[in-house]
């Protein structure tokens, strides 16, 4: 019979609270369906959303994340942050099929490795927000 | 009821153990236990996680590929029992583990074999750089050097009744 550990480190504790009020963003395997044409082209160029951070308009595709406005978004694609996700793209990610031919239900094949590149920023985009924030 | 599969380690899940998690996606993952759940939150990598199936069959440690491992499917068809068929499936499948389990070994010892392979080939080499601290290069320097003389010595004098000979025939 396996006992839980009673004790943790205090710090451990403190951190693991930290982490719960964390929002769950989305995972790799949910990205790499975004990076398909035709969701990215839908997910750079959404409609105006009064609830997310610059009405929706500055978004980076590979760290599903909503900047304020297009000069943040550049600044974040020059961060390691954005590298490093990049990075991460480059291999197929894990799904669950994988999972269960890894563990002999078919063959097992090996992931390929592809290049990922910065979306595209345009500078329509750029002008734009301001605009209809005028309007409204 | 069904045996699934882990979604990090690809191991047995029987009825009763783990846990699963929902993604708001619909997609459901399945852990066997809370080593594998736990780390499924820090987010790891199965494939750069050297104890589960996914590393070891990323890094050629496992047979992979394989026509024995398509036996084993998701099919999703009810079939009505029938007592004949039942018992034949199970012997069959008991022969598909049989052969599966002999090519797996086979493949793990072919793997090791080529280690072993490089390890001899190493071992001469270090046997033919290191050799002068067993023998050294100088030991019997002084009979080679003899030997080499006579060598020059038989030469030079063969080479002296070429002249004499040559100068006959001349004459």
């Amino acid at each position: 019979m396996t006992y839980k550990r009673k004790r943790h480190h205090k710090e451990d504790n403190y951190r693991r609270r930290q982490w719960n009020k964390k929002p769950k963003t989305k995972d790799l395997d949910q990205i790499d369906d975004d990076m398909k044409e035709e969701n990215a082209q839908k997910l750079i160029h959404q409609e105006i959303d009064f609830d997310k951070p610059g009405l929706a308009q500055h978004y980076c595709l590979h760290c599903a994340r909503y900047f304020i406005d297009d000069r943040s978004l550049k600044e974040h694609f020059r961060t390691k942050a954005h590298k490093r996700r990049l990075k991460d793209l480059e291999t197929e990610p894990y799904t669950i099929e994988e999972s269960e031919r890894a563990g002999g239900l078919g063959s097992f094949s090996v992931a390929k490795k592809r290049k990922v590149e910065t979306q595209e920023c345009n500078s329509i985009l750029e002008n734009k927000p301001k605009e209809q924030k005028m309007e409204n | 009821m069904r045996i699934e599969t882990c979604y990090f380690c690809s191991s047995r899940i029987y009825p009763g153990h783990g846990i699963q998690f929902v993604r708001n996606d619909c997609k459901i993952f399945k852990f066997c236990r809370s080593k594998c759940h736990a780390a499924f939150k820090k987010k790891k990598n199965p494939r750069k996680v050297k104890w589960t199936k996914a590393f070891r069959k990323t890094a050629g440690k496992e047979l992979a590929v394989d026509p024995s491992f398509e036996f084993e499917k998701r099919r999703h068809v009810p079939v009505k029992y029938d007592r004949e068929l039942w018992t034949k499936t199970v012997e069959a499948m008991k022969k598909v583990v049989d052969i599966q389990q002999r090519r797996q070994s086979h493949y793990v010892m072919q793997r090791l074999r080529k280690g072993r392979d490089v390890e001899i080939q190493a071992d001469i080499r270090t046997v033919q750089r290191d050799l002068s601290l067993i023998r050294s290069p100088a030991a019997g320097l002084k009979e080679r050097r003899a030997e080499e003389e006579s060598i020059a010595e038989k030469v030079h004098e063969s080479d002296v009744e070429m002249e004499i000979a040559h100068e006959e025939v001349t004459l």
